[in-house]
């Protein structure tokens, strides 16, 4: 793989308990540009794996390489908030006492005003800078938090299953949004969720996950026509018509 | 050479797992456990140097009676205070009673007066000329145990109304109605079904009253009763002998230590308690007019006796005596209690805050485990905590004074005991769970995504603190800051022993007041203090109205 900016060596999380391993040894890359679907089912460690990533979580072994430096290992650990990673969370996460505006402005340090603009331009939420979040429709929250996430330009975004909460037709409408934004911005991204939809019409690369497992990562394609295991095989059935 | 220890992880690996992991707020986090955890330590310390003098006279001759007193006491109240509490709560929830709603805050109100207040008051009421003997025609002697457990039960059942209410409102009505289609009388569907269910929630109130009961000073003094607390004041202040104040105190703990751990045991069983699911309140029972007010008279007696009459009585001495008590020295120790009081909630408060969030952001797991030692405090004796500060403070004072002594020559006092400094710190020690609980619990309730965005938005702990979390956490910080204010407005046996000579509160010149005979004169600071008391009644009716 050429130029990865995103390197995983042997991650492994096992929670307090000790007997149930969250993840086992989880090694892959991701190049920059590129859009990596994580799927899996609940339980299979996504989450897991996206909160070491960004580092709300500690690992018990292994390591987080991002742009050659080391950002989490067995003695190591980079604070979150100095990673440059964004988030777009599944509840979208705005501050409830903060405008549309403030929100967006919350990671940026300069140029303010031009880049919340620039930002509500790119979701298409022109003139919503005064609105609070309660005022907002379901998919017009999402469109903000994928704004706020992209205003600090984040190397890499994680957006953890942002059309969780959205009805079918703003779903499939926010899918290409999200697709035509990462692209345009060039943003590395790593897409959570557990709809094989989202994951074939949003990735370039897909990685699947089971009870902690890495099954398979490779080119969406070449998962899709070349699954390695009846798992796999059983998560793209419905979709082979 | 580093072996390995467990499933193959060596020691170095843990040891570099913890350097990783340790941050700036573990070292905070262990510093303010230190911090919290002085007295208990010194008064462990110091027991391993063995007893005073006295002991063996106060084995032989007190101890038998301290424990035979603080043992009654312990038990009549609380059988007193589960039968005013249970009875009150239950006809307050389950039945159509005139007032009912009123009474629901009503039935709070005892706790606005201290114990030791109450039991000024009720010496009067029944004192020679009293009320009582003036209105029913003979006298009553109550300066004795079976009084005193009187006081306490009238002061302290709100606990147990408090629990028993929160319970029996949140009760699923489906468990009546299932009894009673059964064929279960209402006596029956009480004492078989409600009763073992709402267990854990009296308990837990029960615990809170036996802890009050443990560390009551001013009513057991009053009322000449030997307990451990004023057993523990005899040994310090009149028989001079710390060691023997500190093996009290090591009895005294290692009781709490005992209702803690029964009070743990106790909540590993409500389960069954918060499993009722998709509840519909109680519906509240119709009665024959009889019943009505007969139920109304049973349910407004605890108010009447832990409230009114006291109120009444305070009323009455406060007008005969204010023209002697309202002095400008009135004012200036009222001014020197709600001061201490407002700084003492202020500094328990911010304590609190750095003391929970520090355990937050402090990423070795094993450290977390110590954030309970911080609460511990308000389940020890005032008594007990203030030793605990002296011992260390005479020490480190003692130190100080000695090395300007011998090496610079020069004379100094005492730098630390004797301030209003170790006051205020042994006010923090003792309340910090009353600020830590409000706060820890909204802190809790937090969507936590908010935080994790914020960090990802670049933004550190302490940032996100101020811009996230304060604005949302305000009304838990403000009613902690009211309880522990409350609190120390109150409080007696920790400010009598640590308490500067030249300052006073109103809960010492009440005390004061009632030890020189002036027990009239004890009525204006006590009004006082029970103004202040009542505020945070009301707010804590309207927590649970809300809940």
């Amino acid at each position: 793989m050429s130029n990865p900016i995103l390197q995983l060596k042997k991650l492994t999380k096992t929670f307090s308990t000790g007997k149930v391993k969250a993840l086992n040894e989880i090694s892959f890359s991701l190049s920059k540009g590129k859009i990596l679907a994580l799927v899996g089912e609940s339980g299979s460690g996504k989450t897991t794996l996206i909160r070491i990533i960004t580092g709300l979580e500690t690992q018990n072994n292994g390591s987080v390489v991002f742009k050659n430096n080391i950002l989490s290992s067995n003695t190591i650990f980079i604070e979150p908030e100095k990673r440059n990673i964004g988030m777009v969370f599944q509840e979208y996460a705005l501050f409830p006492h903060f405008t549309v505006f403030d929100n967006i402005a919350f990671g940026i340090s300069k140029n303010k005003k031009e880049r919340v603009t620039e930002v509500l331009d790119l979701v298409a939420l022109e003139g919503f800078e005064k609105r609070f979040p309660h005022e907002l429709s379901g998919g017009q929250q999402q469109r903000v938090a994928l704004a706020r996430a992209l205003a600090p330009k984040p190397e890499l975004l994680i957006l953890d299953e942002p059309f969780s909460n959205l009805d079918v037709i703003l779903r499939q409408q926010l899918r290409s949004d999200i697709k035509e934004i990462l692209k345009k911005t060039n943003t590395t991204a790593i897409f959570v969720t557990h709809d094989i939809k989202d994951a074939l019409k949003i990735s370039d690369e897909i990685l699947v996950l089971q009870k902690g497992n890495l099954l398979q990562h490779g080119n969406t394609d070449e998962v899709f026509k070349k699954p390695n295991c009846e798992y796999v095989s059983l998560l793209f059935d419905a979709f082979k018509i | 050479m580093l072996n390995p220890i467990l499933n193959g992880i060596t020691m170095k690996q843990i040891l570099l797992k913890i350097l990783r992991d340790s941050n700036k707020w573990s070292i905070i986090l262990l510093t303010i456990v230190l911090f919290v955890s002085i007295p208990i330590l010194s008064i462990a310390f110091n027991a391993l140097n063995g007893p005073g003098e006295s002991w063996g006279h106060i084995v032989h001759n007190m101890l038998p009676n301290y424990l035979k007193n603080s043992f009654w006491l312990v038990f009549g109240t609380s059988m007193l205070t589960l039968f005013f509490g249970i009875s009150s709560a239950w006809i307050v929830s389950r039945y159509q009673i005139p007032f009912a709603k009123q009474l629901q805050w009503l039935l709070i109100l005892p706790l606005a007066i201290p114990s030791y207040i109450t039991a000024y008051a009720y010496a009067g009421f029944f004192d020679y000329a009293g009320f009582f003997e003036k209105i029913i025609g003979f006298r009553v002697d109550i300066m004795n145990i079976y009084g005193l457990i009187f006081i306490l039960s009238i002061s302290l059942y709100p606990y147990v109304f408090v629990a028993s209410r929160a319970f029996f409102v949140n009760q699923s009505n489906n468990i009546i109605e299932a009894s009673k289609i059964l064929g279960a009388s209402e006596r029956k569907t009480f004492f078989k079904l409600i009763l073992p269910l709402a267990r854990p929630a009296f308990i837990g109130g029960l615990i809170l009253v036996i802890m009050e009961v443990l560390n009551d000073y001013g009513a057991a003094k009053y009322y000449g009763i030997n307990t451990f607390t004023t057993g523990i004041f005899r040994a310090w202040f009149s028989l001079e002998e710390p060691e023997t104040a500190i093996y009290l105190s090591v009895i005294l703990l290692v009781t709490i230590l005992l209702f803690i751990i029964l009070e743990k045991k106790q909540r590993k069983n409500t389960a069954y308690f918060n499993s009722v699911k998709n509840h519909t309140e109680v519906r509240k029972l119709e009665l024959s007019k009889k019943w009505r007010y007969i139920l109304f008279f049973v349910a407004i007696v605890p108010f009447l006796l832990g409230f009114v009459i006291p109120l009444l009585q305070l009323l009455f001495w406060a007008f005969l005596t204010y023209k002697d008590v309202f002095t400008t020295s009135f004012f200036t120790i009222a001014l020197q209690s709600l001061s201490i009081s407002l700084v003492s909630a202020v500094c328990t408060v911010s304590f609190a805050l750095i003391f929970i969030y520090a355990s937050k952001w402090n990423r070795l797991q094993f450290l977390k485990s110590f954030e309970k030692i911080g609460v511990l405090g308000y389940a020890i004796p005032g008594a007990v905590i203030a030793v605990g500060i002296l011992i260390p403070s005479l020490f480190l004072d003692k130190s100080i004074v000695m090395f300007f002594k011998n090496n610079l020559d020069i004379k100094i006092g005492f730098l630390i005991n004797g301030t209003v400094l170790i006051l205020i710190y042994a006010f923090i020690i003792r309340y910090l769970a009353v600020a830590y609980s409000p706060i820890e619990a909204s802190s809790l309730k937090l969507n936590n995504t908010l935080v994790d965005a914020s960090k990802l938005l670049g933004k550190s702990n302490v940032f996100t603190f101020f811009k996230i979390e304060l604005p949302i956490l305000k009304p838990a910080i403000l009613s902690g800051c009211i309880l522990v204010f409350v609190d120390v407005m109150k409080e007696l046996p920790l400010t009598l022993i640590l308490k500067p000579y030249h300052i006073n509160t109103l809960a010492v010149k009440a005390y004061e007041y009632a030890s020189d005979e002036l027990i009239a004169e004890a009525a204006l600071p006590s009004l006082f203090i029970i103004l202040t008391g009542i505020l945070p009644i009301v707010f804590l009716n309207r927590l649970i109205s809300k809940s």
